[in-house]
């Protein structure tokens, strides 16, 4: 495997390579589930501050605070799920297309 | 035959006066073939119960008695088996996932089957597109990710593991989505995706299929039940593909919750 060039430019994905095949190693690398996973998040993120986002219109009688509630949810799990799922390579991902 | 397909039959075609007895609820509905007491056994229990019996009865064919040189059945089952292995459960459990082979195997086909009902002529309805049979899968699954979380972790220690290494406040805003995700969201997506997609399938291939029988007449519907003949193939196709895909979905993401109640670092 040629990784001189690469380790120079790219040393994160140079060492992803490296790590070994991630089918053989279980953990918190990409599958085909996470994409799931990040739709799960999406739900709950705007079912939770959606919900709390409800309670406080129900009380107040100012019903704006519902969809607030709920875009501050969508916003809490897309900046989550970036987090998360944004750094693939440091996850043990080899890098895949032309950079392969 | 239920009520829309019951009033095509009975001769009600274009130009004949009556409307399109279009399909509905009422199509998923049953009247029971046999009462035992106050239970009714219906053509979906029939069909659920068909399903476990052709899955039991294909592997065992295949695998009662295994041989170094595989027979026709055997190599089916073994290649059957292969797939699950390879393309399910070793992208997300790796090798470990090899235990829980025979739970994810039984489960892929038996839903696989179940789904498949839809297209077999006289049979014709998908068994999972009544949810009370998915509702069982589904707290099977649940009982299943949180009892191994629990033994590979421990009792408060799975709990903890839910909580991702981030400072305090952002704990706070996040703690309760990660509750929320395990407790409701990831079962109910779960159960619901394979609900849905049968649901909707079985009304799209039946609205073609009455659609295909009301327009044909001795007149210019006779076009339109070619066109609508057509659909009914073009759907009956892409039930093929939903099927397989939602079987496939299921135990994905089965395998994944699995593995991330073994294993869970953020």
């Amino acid at each position: 495997m040629i990784t001189g060039m690469r380790s120079a430019r790219r040393p994160d994905r140079a060492a992803a390579l490296e790590s070994g095949n991630p089918r053989t190693q279980a953990g918190e690398h990409l599958t085909a589930g996470t994409g799931w996973n990040v739709f799960s998040y999406l739900i709950a993120g705007m079912l939770c501050y959606g919900g709390l986002g409800w309670l406080i219109s129900h009380f107040t009688h100012i019903s704006v605070f519902f969809p607030i509630g709920m875009l501050v949810g969508l916003a809490i799990s897309v900046g989550w799920i970036i987090y998360r799922y944004g750094r693939p390579f440091e996850q043990g991902n080899p890098p895949k297309g032309d950079d392969r | 035959m239920t009520g829309s397909a019951a009033a095509a039959a009975g001769g009600c075609h274009i130009f004949s006066g009556c409307g399109y007895p279009a399909p509905g609820l009422n199509d998923f509905n049953f009247t029971p073939l046999f009462t035992i007491g106050s239970f009714g056994f219906t053509k979906p229990m029939l069909l659920a119960v068909l399903s476990a019996l052709a899955v039991i009865v294909f592997f065992w064919a295949a695998f009662a008695k295994p041989k170094l040189i595989p027979g026709r059945t055997q190599s089916l089952g073994e290649m059957g088996l292969l797939a699950v292995r390879d393309q399910i459960l070793r992208p997300a459990l790796g090798k470990k996932g090899d235990t829980y082979l025979p739970f994810i195997t039984s489960l892929f086909f038996y839903i696989l089957v179940c789904n498949l009902m839809e297209l077999i002529p006289l049979l014709q309805f998908p068994v999972m597109s009544r949810i009370g049979f998915v509702w069982p899968l589904v707290f099977m699954m649940y009982g299943l990710y949180w009892y191994l979380g629990f033994k590979a972790k421990g009792f408060f220690g799975y709990f903890r593991s839910w909580i991702p290494a981030a400072p305090l406040p952002i704990l706070i805003i996040l703690v309760p989505v990660e509750i929320l995700k395990y407790v409701i969201v990831q079962p109910f997506t779960l159960g619901v995706r394979l609900f849905a997609n049968m649901f909707a399938g079985h009304l799209l291939l039946s609205i073609f299929m009455v659609a295909t029988w009301y327009l044909a007449s001795l007149s210019v519907g006779l076009l339109y039940a070619a066109g609508s003949l057509f659909m009914v193939f073009f759907v009956f196709l892409l039930e093929l593909l939903v099927d397989l895909l939602q079987a496939f979905i299921f135990t994905t993401l089965i395998s994944t919750y699995i593995a991330d109640s073994l294993e869970h670092q953020h």
